[in-house]
């Protein structure tokens, strides 16, 4: 097992992420934001900041830098700021300072001053949930509401009136940020009308090409770099407001500018996970077969709706086999700030409200919640022919129960001050592909290099990309240099929904025999080494009858420098066979101080099916840190909104997430069944489907050890004081 | 952060005239001026001064001068539990490294309306309102407050040594004087901007833990959200001596709960003479919140901390 | 004001503002970059170097008022050869994203010398939103057995 190719890197801080460079020349940029979530600026006063020392520019929504707004396939539209007066909410990008140094920057951007004409602000969910909106149609081009039911059945209410046991409940989830420990930034350089970008984001050609509408310059011209990026977990997709402000104030000034956003701005002036609402109601027969399932859900959004968590529809949706669904997904417009993508979307706020109610049913039922899973596990989504290609739930959960110690719930576990409970929830997340491109190319030294302009937010695609590289040309991983996080490489889209190694490992899978067939060609074409003769690649090597070389030597006796081929892939055929998930189960132990109620992680276990694990390490990481992740929605994070819309913990001291003593061992095992109708390599990709369902998994833990069952999260003591 | 004139002096004297902002460690001063919430025109530093040293004098009072390092006074030997948990439950690693014990009992409090220039603050800028009051106060203050200011104190250290009748030496140019730290403190009433007894051109110097051999089993609990690097919800400290069974004597102070690092008498009195058993503790912490004034998201503190009392009893009668 | 700075054994001499802080002057002013920017606040790690040989948050440490050598992340490989906290980093992939990982190994490398009995709770002032906690507890321990094999060895 080789280890993660970029750690040497990274350990030794060599590793240059966006803010690393400091091109000669460059000057900084500062961020002002908005102190008001709604209404209009009247005035900005700037004569003092330009009066500071070093400032260089001051630009504002009446003195703007000039930006349109772009428009992606994938992301829609992407706001960029200073453009007009509006104001939307608090924290919104209002102004930015440039001056010679960061602390000119900084102080002189304090001077601003700036008068707003206030409008009322909504920034309550639940005062809005009276008049919430109808959500745009889902992923799938599903509508927002939707409902199966079995012939004759009337309406999801007699389904429910019908069933032998039912639970009605409803859950709350809190906002979130991605809250990436690198903030979001950018070095802008422009050299003779080209820009090169130095920021970290999920999709360097994506980056580029916002960057080029947004400045309207041809995209060649734009070049955008990425080769480490600090965390994103869907919060560097659309390119940021240091990008756009840094790039325009650089062509602006003729300097290089470096901008990057305080830990304070990225809590608003990024994009937040929504908070949501949901109610579930299910009805099941006397043995826990469902009945009936209904989820309501509901989730803020921005004053002009955008991202909305498809709550329903990423669960309930698909999870459960019950001849009678009903789902809804409404929003709810707030003066709150931008609203996007977050680590499994829908599937982790929405996997806590239905395995909480599962297991409230399984508790109604008197059944053990593994039990009640398996029976109603799903061979297909609800009322769609289109069957799971490879599905192993149930031996997660047989598997996970063994290995966890599941049966020993029942005993009254209580250790010194602490009460022990035990807690399961399913995990799926759907398996999917974006189109992706990556270059393969052989050189005279016997090395190889696999480039895509994808990017490695810490997922492991660098050594991902090696290894399928090895495998495909049959040659050992330290004979292939990856590169990535450069917009001039073919198009390797977004790191994003847990795509990544299943769409470069499918474009690799075309691109290798390609390549191969183009060192053929030379091999033995006019001349070649084996010109005219018949041969076959293999490990590295061309052999002809009787004869062999290195792909090496068969280049360099043709003076070739290299040879290349582009491998491309996109989702296609399979979607109309079958669907694709990856599942799991997850298991927890929790304490809870029987005096001051805090609640402690003091075991977890995963157990995941997703497909074939390419690198086992990183796999393990991506899984464990994604189990963190739902633990941190479950006990510690949530950005709270107050009611004139400012956030009330926008900062590392009270955004919270956990810290190392938070963590508690984490067992991760996988099944391990390629899936290859899914994609020719067989991973599905795991980035995600870790946190879901942990934070259900938490609550009915803390639920099994106090006999309380808290309905929101993040879970915090005084849910749990009597 | 606004431009400033820095020194450096090596003599007290210097320092003590210079009419400059101290900085010691920095952790507070440093980050509430990039906050924009401090704004000293000059700033002293004094770490080259001979504030420094921990050690018990001859009538057994341990004394720990002012720039001592956080980690340095949780490691000494001779410091007592109570006060090394409190340091060692606060902040970092990295932070008690850097933060210097004068510091620490001088710092600022963490409500987050105050540190945030954009909004009002009777603390910060005395007469524009206190918005906490109405607003996100979950971390706030009950005990202690007033209709100007519901700020909780944040120094955990502050609340050890005030439970063991700690005293602070200042010195200035006048010479010194000798501060009960409980006294120190003030409440917040109309001026909450006015937290402290420290006159101008006074510095901490050394703080005196008088000595309570039997303070040798005592303890801090901290309750919070996370397991670390985390401001209390409520903390308590504990001293507690034992004889036959029975509390021959206790002190209990608590943090997070009031304005001021906030001790139990009360509770202390309960507790004296009786058995030292869960019932008694539990009987006696009843009274640990009386006269609390909860708010719209704190009214658990008053549940919470005689249920913190109990526990810090628990754990240091078990020893 | 201009001031010396001693940093991985190199003397630097600057002329900057008093404003200036340590992991400001590191990174703009020196070109020295493992020390990362999470928060500015002292509240997540990311910035952590050592200053006279203890961790310390370089983003709320004036660069004016430092006077003992600075070491950091770049400083702790000897001879071409990482530290043995670097190796076991690598080894444990007690990393992800890699953005938190020049302030944990600072911590880490103190939590091998100081021989911490709460390897989870001291480092619990070094922030991974990747959350890779446990491979760093791993990694810590890994360094820990290699330096008491060499030290049984001497
Ligand atoms: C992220 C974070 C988490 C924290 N968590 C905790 C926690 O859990 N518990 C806790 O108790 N604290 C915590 N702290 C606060 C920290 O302990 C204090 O910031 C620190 O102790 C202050 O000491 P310093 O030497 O750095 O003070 P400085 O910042 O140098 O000074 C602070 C103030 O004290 C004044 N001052 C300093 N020395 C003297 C003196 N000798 N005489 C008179 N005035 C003086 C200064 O002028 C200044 O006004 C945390 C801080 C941070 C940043
Ligand atoms: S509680 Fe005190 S410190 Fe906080 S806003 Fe009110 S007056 Fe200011
Ligand atoms: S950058 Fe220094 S602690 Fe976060
Ligand atoms: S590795 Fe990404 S934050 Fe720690």
């Amino acid at each position: 097992m080789t280890m993660r190719t970029d750690a040497p890197l990274k350990t030794s801080g060599a590793a240059r992420y966006g803010l690393d460079v400091t091109p000669p020349g460059t000057v900084y940029g500062y961020v002002v934001t908005s102190t008001i979530a709604h209404g209009e600026i009247t005035a900005m006063d700037v004569a003092a900041v330009r009066a500071a020392p070093g400032v260089l520019a001051v630009y504002t929504p009446f003195d703007p830098l000039p930006l349109r707004t772009p428009m992606s396939p994938l992301l829609g539209e992407t706001w960029v700021p200073l453009q007009d007066t509006e104001v939307t909410y608090y924290g919104q990008p209002v102004g930015f300072v440039v001056a010679e140094t960061f602390e000119q920057a900084r102080d002189a951007a304090l001077l601003v001053e700036v008068t707003y004409d206030r409008r009322p602000a909504r920034t309550s969910l639940h005062a809005g949930l009276a008049d919430a909106l109808d959500a745009p149609p889902s992923l799938h081009g599903e509508p927002p509401t939707l409902q199966v039911l079995a012939d004759g059945v009337e309406s999801i209410e007699d389904a429910l009136a019908a069933s032998a046991v039912r639970v009605d409940a409803t859950y709350e989830t809190a906002t979130q940020n991605h809250a990436a420990m690198e903030p979001h930034s950018a070095v802008a350089v422009w050299e003779d009308g080209r820009l090169t970008l130095y920021s970290g984001t999920q999709g360097s050609d994506l980056q580029a090409a916002q960057l080029a509408q947004a400045l309207d310059v041809e995209p060649a011209r734009v070049r955008a770099l990425n080769p480490f990026v600090g965390g994103a977990f869907g919060g560097k997709g659309h390119a940021g407001v240091s990008a756009f402000l840094g790039a325009a104030a650089a062509r602006d000034l003729g300097r290089p500018v470096k901008a990057a956003l305080t830990r304070e701005q990225v809590f608003t002036a990024t994009a937040t996970r929504p908070a949501t609402v949901q109610r579930l109601r299910i009805g099941a027969d006397a043995d826990g077969r469902l009945t009936a399932l209904a989820h309501d859900s509901w989730s803020s959004t921005t004053a002009t709706p955008s991202f909305v968590e498809p709550t329903s529809h990423g669960t309930s949706r698909e999870w459960y086999t019950t001849p009678n669904l009903a789902i809804t997904q409404k929003m709810v417009p707030l003066h709150v700030p931008p609203t996007t993508f977050m680590r499994a979307p829908g599937e982790a706020p929405g996997s806590f409200a239905l395995e909480s109610a599962m297991d409230e049913l399984a508790v109604a039922l008197g059944m053990d919640p593994v039990e009640l899973r398996l029976r109603n596990s799903s061979i297909a989504p609800p009322g769609r022919d289109l069957q799971w290609s490879s599905k192993h739930l149930d031996e997660c959960f047989t598997l996970g129960a063994q290995r966890f110690g599941w049966a020993q719930r029942h005993r009254r576990r209580v250790d010194r001050d602490w009460l022990v409970g035990y807690g399961t929830a399913t995990a799926m997340f759907p398996a999917l592909r974006f189109p992706c491109a990556v270059r393969i190319t052989l050189r005279p030294d016997d090395t190889a290099e696999v480039a895509t302009s994808g990017a490695d937010p810490g997922t492991g695609l660098r050594t991902v990309l090696s290894l399928f590289g090895a495998e495909a040309l049959a040659i050992p991983p330290e004979r292939v240099e990856a590169a990535l996080g450069d917009s001039t490489l073919p198009p390797g889209g977004m790191s994003g929904g847990s795509t990544a190694t299943a769409s470069v490992g499918s474009a690799i899978a075309v691109g290798a025999p390609a390549v191969i067939d183009a060192l053929v060609a030379v091999a033995t074409g006019p001349g070649g080494l084996f010109e005219g003769r018949e041969v076959a690649y293999a490990d590295g090597r061309v052999f002809a009858e009787g004869d062999s070389a290195t792909f090496g030597e068969v280049l360099r006796a043709a003076g070739r420098d290299e040879v290349t081929a582009i491998g491309t892939s996109a989702p296609g055929e399979e979607m109309t066979k079958h669907s694709f998930s990856s599942f799991g189960a997850q298991f927890c132990e929790v304490r809870v101080h029987r005096w001051t109620r805090e609640v402690r992680m003091s075991r977890m276990l995963g157990v995941f099916d997703a497909g074939r694990i390419v690198h086992e390490q990183a796999a393990r990481s991506q899984i464990m840190g994604g189990m963190i992740w739902g633990v941190s929605a479950a006990l510690h994070e949530g950005l709270e909104i107050e009611e004139s819309g400012r956030p009330a913990n926008g900062d590392f001291a009270s955004y919270l997430i956990p810290v190392n003593a938070d963590i508690p061992t984490v067992d991760v095992e996988f099944v391990r069944y390629p899936d290859t109708l899914h994609n020719p390599v067989g991973a599905r990709g795991l980035g995600e489907i870790s946190v879901v369902g942990v934070a259900a998994a938490i609550a009915n833990a803390v639920y099994d050890a106090t006999g309380i069952r808290v309905r929101r999260i993040p879970i915090v003591l005084e849910d749990l004081l009597e | 952060m606004r431009a400033f004139e820095l020194t450096a002096p090596t003599t007290l004297d210097e320092a003590l005239t210079s009419g400059a902002t101290a900085l010691a460690g920095g952790t507070t001063l440093v980050d509430l001026m990039k906050l924009d919430v401090l704004t000293p025109p000059r700033v002293v530093d004094i770490n080259a001064l001979p504030l420094r040293g921990i050690e018990v004098d001859p009538a057994g009072d341990l004394r720990i001068g002012a720039l001592e390092r956080m980690s340095a006074v949780a490691a000494h030997p001779q410091v007592y539990p109570v006060i090394s948990r409190a340091l060692l439950l606060s902040a970092s690693q990295q932070l008690r490294n850097m933060a210097s014990i004068g510091g620490n009992l001088m710092q600022r409090t963490r409500c987050g309306y105050f540190r945030d220039v954009a909004m009002p603050c009777n603390r910060r800028d005395p007469g524009s309102g206190c918005p906490a009051i109405e607003g996100a106060n979950r971390m706030h203050a009950v005990l202690g407050t007033s209709d100007a200011c519901v700020a909780t104190h944040a120094s955990d250290l502050a609340v050890a040594l005030v439970a063991l009748d700690a005293r602070i030496e200042l010195v200035s140019t006048q010479g010194g004087r000798s501060v009960a730290l409980a006294d120190f403190y003030r409440l917040p009433g109309d001026t909450p901007e006015r937290e402290h007894d420290l006159r101008p051109g006074e510095l901490i110097g050394e703080i005196v833990v008088p000595r309570l051999d039997w303070a040798a089993r005592s303890t801090y609990v901290k309750v919070r959200d996370r397991q670390s690097y985390e401001f209390a919800l409520c903390s308590v400290a504990v001293a507690l001596d034992v004889r036959d069974g029975r509390v021959a004597d206790v002190r209990i102070a608590a943090g997070g709960v009031g304005t001021v690092p906030w001790r139990l008498t009360a509770v202390e009195a309960a507790l004296r003479g009786g058995p030292a058993d869960e019932a008694a503790f539990e009987a006696a912490a009843q009274v640990a919140a009386d006269g609390a004034r909860p708010l719209s998201h704190n009214g658990y503190k008053t549940a919470l901390l005689p249920r913190t009392v109990v526990r810090a009893l628990l754990e240091v009668s078990r020893g | 004001m201009d001031i010396t700075l001693e940093v991985n054994g190199e003397t630097r001499h600057l002329s900057i503002d008093p404003r200036v802080t340590l992991l400001d002057a590191l990174r703009e002013r020196l070109g020295i970059t493992g020390p990362k920017k999470g928060c500015d606040r002292g509240q997540c790690g990311a910035c952590t170097v050592h200053v006279d040989g203890r961790p310390v948050l370089a983003c709320l440490t004036l660069a004016a008022t430092v006077r003992e050598p600075v070491r950091t992340v770049e400083g702790l490989a000897a001879d071409g050869r990482p530290h043995p906290v670097q190796q076991a980093f690598a080894e444990q992939d007690a990393l992800q994203c890699g953005f938190c990982t020049s302030g944990q190994v600072m911590s880490a490398v103190a939590a091998v010398e100081q021989e911490v009995a709460d390897v989870r709770e001291f480092m619990s002032g070094n922030l991974c939103r990747c959350a890779a906690y446990p491979n760093i507890v791993a990694a810590v321990e890994q360094a820990r057995s290699t330096k008491e094999s060499a030290d049984a060895r001497v």
